[in-house]
């Protein structure tokens, strides 16, 4: 199977007065056409800032330091802003955290999503570009699109908005969908509604989603790959089965356990002690070290490599190394619940 | 049901511009003649200084000055009502005549200050956008710093002596030729004081027009549109500037009073027969009458452009009308 998306040790940095800031750090992935791949991570730990840096929507201030990116085929790292543009909405197209400043608070809704229909093909009749609106409204759930594809942001509630920013990413059927926590700024009811739809849109149109998210529940509900990211880096890739039922890195250990699923009657919540480092001076060895209870001498020295688990199954622990102690897992069981 | 009947809508605005009017018209009309000065010496001239107590008083009393002020005042508006604003004490005229055979030169002065103005600042705003943080844009800040800074009469000074009197290039007063007339002419004897009024005013409001161009540029809503796959050109002019149109009409108002303002001094530095100078001779010798409708006329103007630009900004942008349509919500 030929990777839609594959992208190989990218390091992303940004210039700020306090010095570089490293948000990504040599990560790589690859994304399948049609799957869900969820990147999972704290507040902070670049998830976001891997997304928008494939599509290129960083401000001035960063820039790519290194690695490749590979998508449909085609090596866009280089691209300046005028490539981007072409690929943009027909390769990639995203979905952004909060739909309350996403869309254009003076355009009405029809005319924005307009606008995405006509941005690759201008010349496309009226009545025709208004038929396809309205099949996107329909297929993102707004229903009586005739009368609110005049209405403006204001009109619509939280959710109503996420969906028609979600009626703007479709417009032109892109390939890779990257959803940067699009349910975050929601109403918990509102979330799994638009979870619901992302998942059923992306098996209607067969479209491969990145979801980025800092919460497990959302992953469970939507991901078939699961990628952890800490600090800059991707500690854990797997099937969501693997990160679900056989976590190997006590980072995942840590997220998975403060779960309000995974807390016993009657204990606080775990919580995973300390916080994460800044990424302006990036600790040497494993970033993760000083907050992990299992962290071994060689954690603060040198920073661990991926150890393959199973085909699917990654993670960059020093406890995978054959010289380590073995632990068992600190959830219940052999992790399963 | 969008809005209550615009019957109804303009009605309210109708309202509010009249009865500022009628406040405007009573603080003008009791600051000139609280204010220090002879209203007689703008109507009888010298003669008014050598006059005698008696005639003082018989001559107080033809023009009405003899009544306590709010008497004064509501004959004033009797009569205006009935579209008589009395005569000018200095061109023994009624003053809607000698007003209206000076207004087309502030209107022209004006009228093409304001469009230069306006087109300019949008157009370097933007450009300074495209470029930002590149020469161009630290260029155009920074000679737009140090030209609003030189104040008008200092520059229309320098102007007329570079222009006129070194160079001999273009006339250094008046409107046009005595005489003569043409297009031509006309536009020479433009050129200076419209030079000058674009050059003290156009930095400002292509600077404000920047920074809010700015704050536009670096909107959510533009991660969107750039997502969506629009260029960074239609980014800017159909989604950025559309967001920056209402602070535009807002400007375009406020700025009225000043560009008008501007032009009332560049016509005296140049003595052009505008309304300018004839409000600063009316103000200056007690000519009450021309004095009252001048202002009139100037204020009615900015009062109008205000309520214009909120109605403008209404229409623009839809969060600002006052009558909110019923959220669309999920459940249903």
């Amino acid at each position: 199977m030929s990777e839609l998306l594959e992208v190989k040790n990218l390091s992303v940095s940004f210039r700020t007065p306090q010095g570089e800031v490293e948000a990504v750090r040599d990560v790589s992935f690859s994304l399948h056409p049609g799957e869900v791949l969820a990147i999972v991570g704290e507040s902070g730990c670049g998830k976001s800032v891997l997304c928008k840096s494939i599509m290129k929507l960083l401000p001035r201030s960063a820039w790519i330091k290194g690695g490749t990116i590979l998508a449909d085929g085609a090596d866009i790292t280089q691209y300046r802003q005028r490539d981007m543009e072409r690929l943009r909405g027909r390769l990639f197209s995203m979905v952004f955290q909060d739909p309350l400043t996403a869309l254009n608070p003076t355009m009405t809704i029809g005319a924005q999503i307009a606008e995405a229909v006509r941005v690759h093909q201008p010349r496309t009749e009226k009545a025709v570009v208004r038929r396809r609106v309205l099949e996107l409204m329909d297929l993102v759930g707004i229903s009586g699109g005739e009368d609110r594809c005049g209405r403006y942001p204001h009109d619509f509630s939280g959710g109503m908005r996420q969906r028609a920013v979600m009626a703007v990413a479709l417009a032109s059927s892109p390939k890779i969908l990257f959803a940067d926590e699009p349910t975050t700024a929601l109403d918990v009811t509102v979330q799994a509604q638009i979870l619901d739809l992302l998942r059923e849109i992306q098996s209607r149109l067969g479209t491969a989603t990145v979801l980025v998210t800092h919460d497990l529940g959302v992953v469970a509900r939507a991901a078939d790959r699961v990628a952890v990211m800490y600090a800059g880096k991707i500690v854990e890739t797997g099937t969501a089965e693997d990160i679900f039922y056989d976590p190997r890195h006590p980072y995942t250990w840590g997220l998975l356990r403060s779960l309000p699923a995974w807390a016993r009657d009657g204990e606080p919540l775990y919580t995973i002690p300390g916080m994460p480092p800044t990424l302006i001076h990036p600790p040497r060895g494993d970033a993760f070290a000083c907050r992990n209870e299992y962290a071994l001498a060689i954690d603060y020295q040198e920073a661990p490599p991926m150890f393959q688990i199973s085909d699917s199954h990654f993670a960059a622990t020093w406890l995978l190394d054959e010289r380590a102690p073995k632990v068992r897992p600190p959830m219940g069981g052999e992790g399963r619940g | 049901m969008r809005q209550k009947s615009p019957f109804l809508y303009c009605g309210k605005k109708l309202l509010s511009f009249l009865l500022s009017v009628f406040l405007l018209s009573v603080a003008v009309f009791y600051a000139a003649r609280l204010a220090p000065g002879d209203p007689l010496v703008s109507y009888y001239g010298d003669r008014a200084e050598k006059m005698t107590s008696q005639e003082r008083a018989w001559a107080e009393a033809r023009l009405g000055l003899d009544q306590p002020i709010y008497v004064q005042y509501a004959r004033w508006l009797e009569n205006a009502a009935r579209g008589d604003f009395g005569i000018s004490y200095k061109y023994k005229m009624d003053v809607a005549e000698v007003i209206a055979a000076r207004l087309p030169n502030t209107l022209i002065l004006g009228g093409i200050s304001f469009v230069l103005i306006f087109t300019g600042a949008l157009v370097l705003g933007a450009l300074c956008v495209w470029n930002e943080g590149k020469w161009l844009d630290r260029f155009i800040c920074k000679v737009g710093t140090v030209v609003s800074c030189i104040p008008e009469f200092w520059l229309s000074l320098v102007l007329i002596l570079v222009f006129a009197v070194l160079l001999r290039w273009l006339p250094s007063s008046g409107a046009y030729t005595i005489g003569g007339g043409g297009v031509a002419d006309r536009a020479a004897h433009l050129a200076l004081p419209l030079a000058v009024a674009v050059a003290g005013h156009l930095w400002y409001y292509a600077y404000m027009i920047r920074n809010k161009l700015l704050e536009e540029v670096r909107a959510d809503y533009v991660l969107l549109a750039k997502s969506k796959g629009l260029g960074s050109r239609a980014v800017l002019l159909r989604h950025c500037l559309r967001g920056v149109m209402p602070t535009y009409l807002s400007l375009m108002a406020i700025s009225v009073p000043h560009i008008l303002g501007g032009t009332y001094i560049i016509e005296t530095v140049f003595s052009y027969p505008g309304i300018g100078t004839l409000s600063y001779e009316s103000a200056r010798y007690q000519d009450y009458n021309l004095l009252m409708l001048l202002c009139l006329l100037s204020g009615g103007l900015v009062i109008f452009c205000n309520i214009l630009a909120q109605m403008i900004n209404e229409r623009i942008d839809p969060r600002m009308r006052s009558e909110e349509p019923p959220e669309v919500s999920d459940r249903e």
